[in-house]
C-alpha cells in the first residue's frame, strides 16, 4: 500500500485528512532527544515519535530508545520508497493528537503522553477493529524488536549465549559430500 | 571480506554495482535469477555448451560473510531486509535475496513433490507436459549432488525432539526430514546462510558448476522489464544496484540472449512479467500460494535452546489430507533471537517477560496447504508505483479453519511433550496449560493482524498448463503460451503449493526442463 491508500484505506483517514489542519492535528510533538547522528529515512518529528514507541515497546532497562530509533530508521533506508513512506505516514498518525481524540479519546500527541497512557494508545492501535491500525502497530512494535534484539548486548537476559565457535572450519570445495568426491577422498586417505 | 574459493572470482563474475559504465551484454540464454531454479538450468544448460549468462539481484557472499549475527545477514540475504510482507502486513515473507537464492537461507528440508499433487496438477490444471516418473532421475541426480539424505535421530535438537516426541505420544504420524548437507556441525544457522558450507545450497554447488562450465554471473543487477518485438523477447533492461543492495549506482546493463528463462521465484518472476506488459490473460500475479504459517511456543521446565541445532529434522504429515478442509503440515522453526523477539506478541513488560523465558521454549509451526480447494484461490502479485511487486493474499475461512485446528494440535503436541505452557501468537496471546483448558483456543480471534502469520515457502503466479486460458506457460517445457522465447523456470510455474518444503520440487522440475531445453 502507498503513503495515500495507507491513509485513504483507514475508515479514519477522511476524517483526518479533513480535519487535519486543525489545532489539534498541529499540537507540536515533545522533543524527547536529539539525534545523535544523521538521520537517513525519518524527519525529526518521526524521530520524536520513534524514541518514544520504542521506550514503550522495549521495556528492558539497558534498552536506549534513541539507539533503538537509529537503528529503525537505518533499517528503513533498506526498504522500498513506499515502505519508507507508509512508517512516515504511520507515525504522523500515532502521534496526531485529533486521530488520537477520534478513536482513543486522548487530546494530547503520542510524545506529550505519560507512559501508561503511550501503552493504552498502543493496546488501542493493537486491538482496533481496523486492520490498518492494528497492522500499524505490528509494523512499529517489529521494528523496535528486531534492531534490539539483533544487538548482542540484549542477549544474556534471553540466556542466548550467542552463535557458536565452528573454529574457522569451513567446506570450500564445490562437490564436496559428492559420491565422486567421497570416494577420491576415500582413495587418497587409502593411498600411501 | 574473505572469499572462500567456492565463491568464484573469475572473468565470468561480474559484480554490477562496481561497473563503472553501463554493460551490453550478449548470450544464447539469459538466466533472470539464481536460486533452485535459475542455478539448476544455469548448469545444465552450460554444461552442454550453452552460452548462459545468469543476472542476479542480491549480493555474490560467501561462509566468509555468514557470521551468524541476524543483524548483520537477515538485511544482505532476505528481500527487503526481511521486511517483505502481504500488503496488508498479515503475513510475513522470508525470502531469500542473493546469489543462490533462497537456499542460501532456507532450512534445508528436502523433499520430493508428492506424486498425487502432480496427479492434481493434470487433473485440475492441465498440467500434461511431464509425469511423475520423469522427474524422477533428476531428483536422484540433484540428491547424488546436493548431499539429501535422511537426518540421523540424533542429531535431532530438543525443539524438533519435542514435536517428534508428542506427536509420537498424541499418535500422529511423524518423520524425520532429509536435509541438503554434508558434515553438517549442527550450529542452527541455515537461516542466516551457513558458515560452514555444510548446507549445499546453489550458492556453493551449481552456481560454482556453472560458471566453470563457462556461465556468466553479474549480480547486483536487477531486471527492470524486458523488451518484447515481433513475439519475442529481444533484451532485458536492468538497473545496477550499489554495494548495499538497496541503492542505484545509475549505471545499467541491457541483456540480449536467444532466449530467456525468468527464475526470480515466486512474487519476483510475476513482476518482471507485469512491469514488461505480459499479462494478456490477466493471470500473472494470480494463483500466488505461501503454505501460510502459523505457530506456537512451548514453555517447558529445561532448557529447549531453540537456537542451536538443525532447524527441521521433524515434520508432521499427519493432518496434510483433509478432505474438504485445508491440511496442514507440522514442522519448527529456529528460535533466533530476532525470529523469536518478533514473532512473539505484546510489547513491554509482556513481551520481555517472554523473551526472558525464550530458551525454554519450542517454536512449534503448522503449515497450510493452499491451493487444493476453489475457495482457497492464493494471492495476487500486482504492482508498487515504484515497480516493486506487492502481495495481496486475503485469507479465506477455510485457511483460518485450517490454523486454528492446526493450533489446537500443536497445543496437543507441546502439552504431551511435557510442556507446562502453550502460548498462541496472538496479541495478547491465549496461553493454556493442559488439555482441561484447551477449550480456550477456541475463543481465539482469527483475523489479519491479530496473530503473527508467516511464509518462508512462495510458489506460484506464473502458473503452468497446457490451456493458455488458464495459465502462463505451458508445461512440457514451462515456455510461454505467447512469448516463444521466454520460459517461466521456478517455484512460480507451480499451480498448487505442495504441501511440503518447496526446494527439491523446484530442483527437479529445473533440471527435467533445462534437459529438455538443452536438447534443442
Amino acid at each position: 500500500m502507498n503513503r495515500r491508500s495507507f491513509v485513504q484505506r483507514g475508515l479514519f483517514g477522511g476524517a483526518l485528512l479533513l480535519l487535519g489542519g486543525s489545532t489539534l492535528a498541529l499540537y507540536p510533538t515533545r522533543h524527547l532527544a536529539s539525534p545523535t547522528r544523521w538521520l537517513r529515512v525519518l524527519d525529526e518529528r518521526g524521530f520524536q515519535v520513534m524514541v518514544a514507541i520504542a521506550a514503550r515497546v522495549v521495556s528492558r532497562p539497558d534498552a536506549d530508545p534513541v539507539l533503538i530509533a537509529h537503528s529503525v530508521d537505518e533499517s528503513l533506508a533498506r526498504t522500498s520508497p513506499e515502505a519508507q513512506a507508509d512508517i512516515a505516514s504511520l507515525l504522523g498518525l500515532f502521534e496526531n493528537a485529533l486521530l488520537g481524540l477520534l478513536l482513543d479519546g486522548r487530546a494530547a500527541p503520542f510524545t506529550r503522553l505519560d507512559g501508561p497512557a503511550q501503552d493504552r494508545v498502543l493496546e488501542s492501535w493493537r486491538d482496533s477493529r481496523f486492520v490498518l491500525r492494528r497492522a500499524g502497530y505490528h509494523a512499529l512494535r517489529r521494528l523496535c524488536l528486531a534492531v534490539y534484539y539483533g544487538d548482542e548486548r540484549s542477549w544474556p537476559a534471553i540466556h542466548y549465549g550467542g552463535p557458536p565457535d565452528v573454529n574457522g572450519f569451513f567446506h570450500d570445495d564445490s562437490k564436496a559430500g559428492t559420491p565422486e568426491w567421497i570416494a577420491a577422498q576415500d582413495q587418497k586417505a587409502g593411498a600411501p | 571480506m574473505t572469499k572462500l574459493s567456492v565463491v568464484r572470482a573469475s572473468a565470468n563474475v561480474t559484480n554490477g554495482s562496481a561497473a563503472s559504465a553501463d554493460l551490453d551484454l550478449s548470450a544464447d540464454v539469459c538466466i533472470i535469477g539464481s536460486g533452485a531454479g535459475g542455478a539448476v538450468v544455469a548448469s545444465v544448460l552450460a554444461a552442454a555448451g550453452v552460452s548462459v549468462i545468469v543476472v542476479e539481484e542480491g549480493g555474490y557472499f560467501s561462509a566468509a560473510d555468514f557470521d551468524m549475527r541476524e543483524a548483520h545477514t537477515l538485511p544482505k540475504l532476505y528481500q527487503e531486509s526481511m521486511q517483505r510482507a502481504t500488503a496488508d502486513l498479515a503475513i510475513s515473507v522470508l525470502q531469500g535475496r542473493a546469489v543462490g537464492g533462497t537456499t542460501v537461507v532456507n532450512w534445508t528440508t528436502s523433499f520430493r513433490t508428492p506424486e498425487d499433487v502432480i496427479d492434481h496438477w493434470a487433473k485440475k490444471h492441465a498440467v500434461g507436459g511431464f509425469h511423475h516418473a520423469d522427474l524422477l532421475p533428476h531428483y536422484e541426480a540433484i540428491e547424488a549432488r546436493l548431499s539429501i539424505h535422511e537426518v540421523d535421530e540424533s542429531a535431532m535438537n530438543r525443539n524438533n525432539k519435542k514435536l517428534y516426541e508428542g506427536c509420537k505420544a498424541k499418535g500422529f504420524a511423524v518423520a524425520l526430514t532429509r536435509r541438503n548437507v554434508y558434515q553438517c556441525m549442527q550450529t542452527g544457522y541455515c537461516g542466516t546462510g551457513c558458515p560452514i558450507n555444510a548446507k549445499r545450497s546453489m550458492l556453493v554447488t551449481l552456481v560454482p558448476d556453472a560458471i566453470d562450465a563457462g556461465a556468466r554471473l553479474l549480480f547486483r543487477c536487477r531486471v527492470d522489464r524486458l523488451d518484447i518485438a515481433a513475439g519475442e523477447v529481444s533484451a532485458a533492461h536492468c538497473t545496477l544496484l550499489d554495494a548495499s543492495g538497496y541503492g542505484v549506482t545509475g549505471k545499467r546493463a541491457t541483456v540480449r540472449a536467444r532466449r530467456f528463462v525468468l527464475a526470480g521465484g515466486a512474487i519476483n518472476s510475476p513482476a518482471v512479467l507485469l512491469r514488461s506488459g505480459l499479462n494478456e490473460n490477466g493471470l500473472v500475479g494470480t494463483r500466488t500460494f505461501l503454505h501460510p504459517t502459523i505457530a506456537v511456543t512451548g514453555l517447558y521446565e529445561e532448557s529447549i535452546e531453540a537456537f542451536y541445532g538443525a532447524p527441521q529434522t521433524a515434520a508432521s504429515h499427519a493432518f496434510a489430507h483433509r478432505g474438504d478442509d485445508v491440511g496442514f503440515f507440522m514442522e519448527t522453526a529456529p528460535g533466533y533471537p530476532v525470529l523469536a523477539a518478533t514473532a512473539m506478541p505484546g510489547f513491554g513488560a509482556a513481551h520481555r517477560q517472554m523473551m526472558e523465558t525464550a530458551s525454554r521454549r519450542t517454536t512449534h509451526i503448522a503449515l497450510a496447504i493452499d491451493g487444493f480447494h476453489d475457495d482457497v484461490p492464493g494471492g495476487t502479485v500486482k504492482l508498487r508505483p515504484s515497480g516493486a511487486p506487492l502481495l495481496e493474499y486475503p485469507i479465506p475461512p477455510r485457511l483460518w479453519e485450517a490454523f486454528r485446528t492446526a493450533q489446537r494440535r500443536l497445543a496437543e503436541i507441546n502439552l504431551a511433550s511435557g510442556a507446562t505452557e502453550v502460548s498462541t501468537l496472538h496479541d495478547p496471546p491465549i496461553t493454556v496449560t493442559g488439555e482441561h483448558d484447551l477449550h480456550r483456543l477456541d475463543e481465539a480471534p482469527w483475523e489479519p493482524c491479530r496473530v503473527g502469520i508467516f511464509t518462508a515457502h512462495q510458489m506460484g503466479g506464473c502458473r503452468m498448463g497446457d490451456d493458455p486460458r488458464s495459465s502462463i506457460v505451458r508445461s512440457e517445457d514451462l515456455r510461454h503460451h505467447t512469448i516463444k522465447n521466454l520460459y517461466v523456470i521456478d517455484g512460480s510455474a507451480f499451480p498448487t503449493s505442495l504441501g511440503v518444503n518447496p526446494q527439491e520440487s523446484i530442483y527437479g522440475l529445473a533440471r527435467l526442463m533445462a534437459t529438455r531445453l538443452a536438447a534443442r
